[in-house]
């Protein structure tokens, strides 16, 4: 099996993703402008997820904290089969509040590919990866906040919620469509209202519940066995 | 040439990167015809079924279009003072084909590329990652059956009654809770474990079952080969486009394709089909083994 041992290969892949995100950019922008927005958007999604996941690898971490972050992928795809209501979002952002913002990009990103085994894979799972994991990272800047606060905390779960499926549904239409044509959108983002107003009730109903049980459990981890 | 599912992860994966990276973003309607047809027959041949929802989706997909979308010349009728255009309905016949294509590949990738291949070739450049990735992937069937183990626990000892919802959710949320503390710890037992079984001391080794032969190599090249050409045929130089639909719908007729076209359609048919065609192999293979017995 091919293993990349050198260290300095692996940092010099990391160089390369960084310029090869503007890269595709140019290249798609020269080929055709509208019909590359699908391709170009899925290509340059996936070389952040790699970028970002390069740099993870290069990082010292204790056997604990990785663990620790297996065991929260796991937790929410178990959540993931609980009907209508879905607690990705709310473990990410509170394991990124506790742990860290890195391990909250990380149980996000995982936790899609995974739940994904079960519930199908497509052209849609680098964008979940880096939505949900965008939705770690940022609660692990503003954790402080977060954390002083019940009231911002619900109201980033449900932002972050409503957020995820605008986004998504940009690359619906992009793909469907050659081009963002805004009734199509209009019409997708209406469709998925039930599904989006679903989706941030649920972050609301999970953070209220699991927030401060939950940050008092891997308090009580974190303050026992040091992560 | 092997089926699909005993090929070398690495090369199967490559080919569905081929095949379903050129059937997500070409609007070419033969191209499409033939990811659909040669996606289907991969899906089918594994003895899998589920047609139905995606049929549906088919046609939605294609009356969606046209609603919405108001380009193109040939109006069919007028609805709200919106002309509903034969293109518009066209093109969303071909879009809603290519997603449904798409979606047939992703089927296929999943049920083949299982988890430990995915991990094989994670494994080999991003170690931690796919450490993480194979413990949660096995943490979740642990997870599951300790939460029915608590969950049967605290109903014998009468906590919850199943006809009260509230009461239903609220004994749910207390099994989540146990779980929790319990999942917590047990990740901390194994770190410790792994750690002193020497995790981090030196450099992981990896047990895999996956070896790269002959012909995985040949199936590899042969895809990024006929990729290659079938993406420089259609988009290298200046060759127009069989079909295109706005403003008007423009047709070439079959016996004026330039050459470049046909060798784009042939050579990704060849490379859909391939996965049939081995799978036909073998079975006629086994078939005349078994009459020699």
């Amino acid at each position: 099996m091919i293993v990349i041992r050198n260290e300095k290969l692996r940092r010099m892949m990391k160089i390369a993703f960084l310029f090869l995100i503007p890269a595709v950019i140019v290249i798609g922008a020269l080929i055709s402008e509208e019909k590359s927005y699908a391709p170009v958007s899925l290509a340059v999604t996936v070389l952040a997820l790699g970028l970002f996941l390069c740099g993870f690898e290069q990082k010292k971490i204790g056997t604990r904290r990785l663990v620790t972050v297996a065991v929260m992928v796991a937790l929410s795809v178990v959540g993931r089969f609980i009907p209508l209501f879905k607690p990705i979002t709310a473990l990410t952002i509170i394991t990124a509040i506790y742990i860290g913002g890195e391990a909250g990009f990380l149980v996000g990103s995982l936790s899609a590919v995974i739940s994904n085994f079960y519930f199908g894979q497509g052209p849609w799972t680098p964008f979940q990866m880096l939505a949900w994991g965008m939705i770690g990272l940022l609660a692990g800047l503003f954790a402080k906040q977060l954390k002083a606060s019940r009231i911002v905390l619900v109201l980033y779960g449900v932002l972050s919620g409503a957020a995820f499926s605008v986004v998504m549904d940009i690359w619906t239409v992009l793909w469907y469509n050659e081009g963002l044509v805004w009734e199509l959108y209009s019409a997708a983002i209406v469709a998925a209202l039930p599904h989006t107003i679903l989706y941030a009730v649920s972050n609301m109903i999970f953070l209220m519940l699991f927030a401060k049980p939950f940050g008092e459990k891997l308090e009580r981890v974190k303050k026992k066995y040091g992560i | 040439m092997r089926t699909l599912e005993n090929s070398n992860p690495i090369a199967t994966a490559v080919f569905f990167l081929c095949a379903a990276g050129i059937a997500m973003f070409s609007r070419d309607p033969v191209i499409t015809g033939l990811s659909l047809i040669g996606a289907v027959l991969l899906w089918m041949i594994q003895g899998e079924g589920g047609h139905w929802f995606l049929a549906v989706f088919l046609l939605a997909g294609t009356l969606v279009n046209p609603l919405f979308n108001h380009k193109g010349s040939m109006v069919l009728f007028v609805l709200n003072n919106n002309p509903v255009t034969l293109e518009a309905l066209l093109y969303g016949a071909l879009s809603s084909a290519m997603v449904v294509a798409t979606i047939y590949w992703f089927r296929s990738f999943s049920k083949i590329m299982t988890s430990d291949k995915l991990l094989y070739i994670l494994g080999s450049t991003m170690p931690k990652l796919s450490l993480i990735l194979s413990m949660a992937l096995r943490y979740v069937p642990l997870f599951s059956r300790q939460a029915k183990t608590v969950s049967d626990a605290q109903k014998t000892l009468g906590l919850y009654r199943e006809e009260n919802w509230i009461d239903n959710i609220r004994g749910k949320i207390r099994v989540f809770s146990v779980m929790v503390t319990w999942t917590l710890e047990n990740g901390i037992i194994t770190a410790d474990s792994m750690e002193a079984r020497g995790y981090g001391a030196g450099r992981r080794s990896f047990f895999s079952i996956y070896r790269f032969t002959l012909r995985d190599v040949l199936f590899l090249t042969g895809s990024l080969l006929l990729t290659a050409i079938s993406l420089l045929a259609m988009y290298g130089g200046d060759t127009p486009a069989v079909v295109s639909f706005y403003p008007a719908l423009e047709v070439i007729s079959v016996k004026n394709w330039p050459i470049k076209t046909w060798v784009s359609y042939i050579s990704y048919g060849i490379l859909v089909f391939l996965p049939a065609v081995a799978k036909v192999g073998e079975e006629i293979k086994w078939k005349y083994l078994q009459s020699k017995i």
